[in-house]
């Protein structure tokens, strides 16, 4: 990788050529004004490390700053003056740190948010310096002079991108000693961890400052006896989502481990997130972690960009996913290095886990928590998805020992626990059948959205996949943001917010509804326009974002209906936006995650699918009232895994038929749950693949409808047949076949395949659009493919 | 002391400095007396004001400097509901008063958002006595589940720019490695006040915010409505027609409108409307907080940046900084942030000059 040197806002000689690996590059520039500057690698990754601080000190004796004393007075300082210097790097939502002595001659690293110290009355020269996403800072009790004015500040501002700030203090003045926090301002950098303390000690006392956690230290192969610190890298990389800053090296360790998102820490050390690979917002959340683990769970109010700093003390194994992107999973084993097997739960408590959604104590030896297990090595492992052009399905998982709840398996262990290679679990050349079309066609088009196939020209995965539903074929491939449907020439590009989820449109006046799923509001962009028009919030000012995910708007236009995954609620607004009302769907147990919509053609009811509780909430589409939940696990046992009858794990998309017969739920644990909306039960359960997701109906040729379903670990859709027989009773559904979503010799492509062929399969959709309010608005070409029934679903 | 007559509380407020006295507020009979009593209105603030302005009076102190004893409540504001039964928070003035003149009736009744503005001056101290009435601190104490993560049921008030001793930094003690500084749940059970001591001591003028640091996590419930602002002057500075506090949040303003002369504050609440009359020298306070970066407009008014010469239309500032401007109200105009998002959600508010 090559490296540069960069200063931001200083001219530098050389600054253009980076070196290469293997050889040096000379940069050069003047040291013409005094302050903290700073420079980084220029080469993508400077939030990794790649930077330093650039202190130009005033030899003259002209004071270089001033501070404010105990009794108001501002009193300059010269650099002579100065007991002490630490640097702060605020990265992401992680402070790292220098100590530098008064006379600048020696400089110890303090690391990951570290204590700097002080005797009282000392006087302190901080260095607060930022890469990234910007940042307030704060120190409690402590005052100091916005730069080049009088005004006393406590706070201050680090803009976007790069930024410094220096100012100088004397230690505990007008307030004495004490353990003063410092910290950035924002609510989700504080919630994220992003504080430290600025110890103030009485006269006498040591001063030093302690160091923090260090990547040398009680790491897997960490070299010094000292708290380590991990970090993972938060990314848009199919998989590696929450990528490990050494994921390449560990899985080139010899334990055949294929994910980048597993990290092996010591009690007592520390994880460290940066969103520094991605253009999102997101946040850092814990899924589990070992019973009664101290810091859990870890989460945010809201989305953002930054990152995490959290030190885990209870040994086991601590999962940590993104509200917004609940298939981003990173995962953390704090290991006790003196027994064997890594620890898997609390060994204080039989190796057992908890779960953010309530659960309490679930031994590790049971059937979900193995579900869990292998659904991270497989969703952050592409080795482990399923390529259907390949016909066969291996899964590897680490061959290293772990210890989970149960009698001891091994001879060597008293303590109980069972230490097995993770390894027993291998799935191994499972044969995967051809791609089998349904033998009817569909009408016009089907719209994939296949997020992780990755092209040559742009640094971000994602095709739309278009499939004639005529013959079955991959039609198009779409990859860079060119989305004219006849010609792929891009029309606009439209800013609308963080984190953008679904789009439809108002059947009434087209005016386009956009979830902005990692904020508080929906885009709305008139017709034809080029911009947002405005952001209606999905809350009342001052509550919890709501983080609005995969919306649905009423037949009639009058009302958009939301599921907010932050407030786990499902919200039904006016057209215009006015709040009409909230309703919780998690039965007052926490983090059901609403993230999908499904309404009846007649507006009636609202399905709401609860991605954390494996519910469908059924609601009355004009009143708000939850009228059902629907439990789609009721026949599943977690600990035996027992399974008599249907069951849905992790339900996404829940779209109605646009007959309003069946809602066709895809379930990310990989089946297809088909529930009759007359009795809202579940009728049917389909097996579907890793990371089932995206679902949508449209027009069967001759009448009736197909559901399409996507997996985002797998390279194939399926067609789901509501009534193959016609006969209006939905009691014979059925799949009808299953279609690859990899390009062929013919499929028209505006940039090279490079890989992930056809896999991430995530939004679906069908056009023409079929649902009722819109389908009586096509134009006639599309109405004439359409049969009476078809063209009146509402009917 | 626990069982001893409740004056008790307000004389080791001032007798013990920090901290109230502990106060049982006995499982058996959870909270309803005290709710009863202050709803009620007179029992305990009659008490506690003999108590209070005997000891302000038994010192007479001849300083010039004026102390100011203040209580303050942290409530839940039943009128800021999500649907959902969430409530924003709000402090509320109980009672202030300044060298023993009681000045409260210049606040709002009510918890409001943002809380109290108080108006303080170099050289003023202040003792500040913070309740706990947000039910949830207390009666489910036992309820684990439902207070999954939350490390602490107490509320406090951490202030920026004053001078403190670290017992009233307002924060838990996981933080200042000392003892939690709120009110609320204490060791075994207990439910207690707790207050605070400021120096408000020379070189502290400016605007500054007040928030919890203590409830539910040690980040505290800042953003769901428990802040305000303190607005500390020199000796002899200008007094201004109006001042208008503007806290900016991630969705919203939150201001009131606070007259010059009589202090009287009103119109609080979510982007609310401010008034001034044609010519009249006001001032703004606006005080970003939650997890945005913001862009202050006050559209077509320019003013100074304070401590330079320049000129400035617009303040780029992030959360818990302070940016305070004066100007002469000489057109109506809107303020807003022209942060993308905020923007286009209509985070703004009229400023009517008649």
């Amino acid at each position: 990788m090559p490296v540069g040197f960069s200063i931001p806002g200083r001219p530098l000689l050389g600054a253009a050529a980076k070196a290469l690996p293997g050889t040096s590059r000379n940069y050069s520039f003047t040291a013409s004004t005094v302050g903290a500057f700073l420079y980084h690698g220029d080469n993508g990754k400077e939030r990794l490390g790649l930077f330093g601080a650039l202190i130009v000190d005033n030899k003259d004796p002209r004071p270089l700053d001033h501070y404010v004393d105990d009794d108001g007075a501002i009193v300059p300082v010269t650099q002579d003056n100065l007991d002490k210097q630490y640097v702060l790097f605020m990265v992401d939502s992680t402070f790292w740190g220098t100590e530098i002595s008064a006379d600048g001659a020696t400089q110890r690293p303090l690391w990951a948010n570290p204590t700097p110290g002080a005797v009282l009355g000392e006087i302190v020269r901080f260095h607060v310096l930022s890469i990234g996403p910007g940042h307030t800072f704060h120190i409690h009790a402590h005052r100091w002079l916005k730069e080049g004015t009088d005004k006393v500040i406590d706070t201050r501002i680090l803009t976007d991108g790069f930024d410094t700030h220096s100012f100088t203090v004397k230690a505990g003045s007008g307030v004495g000693a004490g353990d003063w926090q410092f910290h950035c301002h924002l609510i989700a950098h504080m919630e994220a961890g992003m504080h430290g303390n600025f110890k103030v000690v009485e006269a006498g006392g040591d001063g030093s400052a302690i160091v923090g956690a260090s990547p040398y230290g009680r790491i897997l192969l960490g070299p010094e006896d000292v708290p380590g610190v991990v970090t993972f890298e938060v990314s848009d990389e199919p998989a590696s989502w929450f990528r490990s800053a050494r994921g390449d090296a560990i899985v080139g360790l010899p334990f055949d481990i294929k994910t980048k998102s597993l990290e092996v820490i010591a009690p007592g050390s520390s994880v460290n997130f940066t969103m520094s690979d991605t253009n999102a917002v997101h946040t850092i959340s814990s899924l589990l972690w070992p019973s009664g683990a101290e810091h859990m769970p870890f989460d945010q109010s809201a989305a953002y960009k930054g990152g995490g700093f959290v030190t885990l003390h209870t040994p086991g194994l601590y999962v940590f996913t993104c509200k917004v992107h609940p298939y981003m999973f990173g995962a953390v084993i704090v290991d006790d290095p003196s027994t064997e097997g890594l620890d898997l739960g609390n060994p204080a408590q039989d190796y057992t886990i908890d779960l953010v959604t309530g659960i309490r104590d679930l031994p590790t030896n049971s059937d979900l928590a193995i579900r869990l297990l292998t659904t991270f090595f497989v969703a952050t492992a592409p080795d482990n998805w399923q390529d259907y052009s390949s016909g066969v399905w291996n899964v590897t998982f680490p061959s290293l020992p772990v210890r989970i709840s149960g009698a001891p398996r091994s001879e060597a262990l008293t303590d109980g626990g069972v230490a097995a290679p993770l390894s027993i679990l291998n799935v191994v050349n499972a044969a995967l059948p051809a791609p089998n079309p349904p033998s009817i066609p569909g009408i016009g088009e089907v719209w994939v959205n296949a997020q992780f196939e990755k092209t040559a020209n742009k640094t971000k995965p994602g095709t739309i996949t278009v499939l004639d539903a005529g013959d079955w074929k991959v039609k198009r491939k779409i990859a860079l943001p060119a989305i004219n449907r006849e010609t792929g020439a891009m029309l606009h590009n439209i800013k609308v917010g963080e984190t953008p989820s679904h789009v439809l449109t108002l059947p009434t006046n087209d005016q386009i509804v956009v979830a902005i799923n990692g904020q508080n509001g929906m885009a709305m962009i008139d017709a034809g326009a080029s911009e947002v028009n405005r952001i209606t919030p999905t809350q009342p000012h001052g509550h919890k974002s709501a983080h609005p995910h995969g919306h649905w708007v009423s037949a009639d236009g009058t009302r958009i209906v939301t599921p907010n995954i932050n407030t786990d609620d499902v919200g039904i607004y006016s057209a215009d936006g006015a709040i009409q009302s909230r309703t919780a769907t998690g039965n007052n147990l926490p983090g059901a995650h609403p993230i999908a919509i499904g309404m009846m053609p007649d507006d009636s009811k609202i399905y709401a699918s609860n991605l954390l509780h494996h519910t469908v909430s059924v609601v009355n589409g004009h009143t708000g009232d939850l009228v059902k939940t629907i439990d789609l696990i009721e026949n599943y046992h977690p600990i035996t895994g027992e399974i008599d009858g249907p069951v849905g794990v992790l339900p996404i998309q829940i779209p109605v038929s646009p007959d309003g017969k069946a809602v066709v739920v895809a379930n990310t644990g990989g089946q297809i749950i088909v529930i009759d909306t007359e009795t809202d039960t579940i009728v049917k359960m389909f097996e579907c693949d890793p990371g089932c997701h995206g679902a949508n109906f449209g027009a069967k040729a001759g009448g009736g409808y197909y559901a399409y379903v996507t997996s985002k670990f797998s390279n194939r859709m399926f067609v789901v047949d509501i009534d193959p027989n016609g006969d209006g009773n939905i009691e014979d559904v059925a799949i009808a076949g299953t279609v690859s979503l990899v390009a062929d010799d013919e499929t028209l492509r505006d940039d090279g395949i490079v890989g992930m062929a056809g896999m991430g399969g995530q939004g679906v959709l069908a056009i023409p659009n079929v649902y009722n309010g819109w389908v009586q608005k096509l134009p006639s070409n599309f109405k004439e493919s359409l049969t009476a029934a078809q063209l009146n679903p509402g009917q | 002391m626990k069982q001893t007559a409740l004056s008790f509380v307000g004389l080791s407020c001032l007798r013990f400095s920090q901290r109230c006295g502990w106060f049982d507020c006995s499982r058996q009979n959870p909270g309803s007396f005290w709710s009863k009593s202050i709803n009620s209105g007179l029992p305990i603030t009659f008490v506690l004001m003999s108590a209070i302005l005997a000891l302000v009076l038994l010192p007479a102190s001849a300083s010039i400097a004026a102390e100011h004893v203040i209580r303050m409540s942290a409530e839940e504001v039943a009128a800021y509901d999500d649907g959902l039964g969430n409530k924003l928070l709000g402090y509320k003035m109980l009672s202030h008063t300044v060298d023993g003149n009681d000045i409260t009736g210049r606040y709002s009744p009510y918890a409001t958002i943002p809380g109290p503005t108080l108006f303080l001056t170099e050289g003023d101290t202040v003792k500040l006595t913070i309740e706990n009435e947000i039910s949830d601190g207390f009666d489910e104490i036992t309820d684990v589940d439902h207070h999954l993560g939350k490390i602490s049921n107490q509320v406090s008030v951490h202030v920026h720019g004053v001078h403190y001793k670290i017992v009233s930094d307002g924060t838990l003690k996981v933080i200042n490695q000392l003892e939690d500084q709120g009110a609320g749940v204490g060791p075994e059970n207990t439910f207690h006040y707790y207050t605070y001591e400021w120096d408000v001591a020379l070189g502290t003028a400016g605007t500054w915010p007040y928030h919890d640091h203590n409830y539910e996590t040690h980040n505290g419930a800042e953003h769901k409505g428990l802040y305000g602002a303190i607005i500390v002057d020199s000796v002899g500075a200008p007094q201004y027609a109006k001042e208008y506090v503007l806290y900016l949040t991630d969705d919203s303003f939150w201001g009131m409108e606070i007259d010059g002369v009589t202090k009287i504050q009103s119109k609080h609440g979510s982007n609310p409307g401010l008034s001034a009359a044609r010519g009249s020298d006001v001032r703004f306070h606006v005080i970003p907080l939650g997890t945005d970066l913001h862009e202050f407009v006050l559209d077509s008014y320019r003013w100074s940046d304070p401590g330079t010469r320049r000129r400035i239309d617009r303040a780029v500032i992030g959360p818990l900084e302070k940016h305070v401007f004066a100007v002469r109200a000489n057109r109506s105009a809107y303020y807003r942030d022209k942060n993308f998002t905020n923007d286009l959600m209509g985070v703004r508010g009229l400023f009517e000059v008649r």
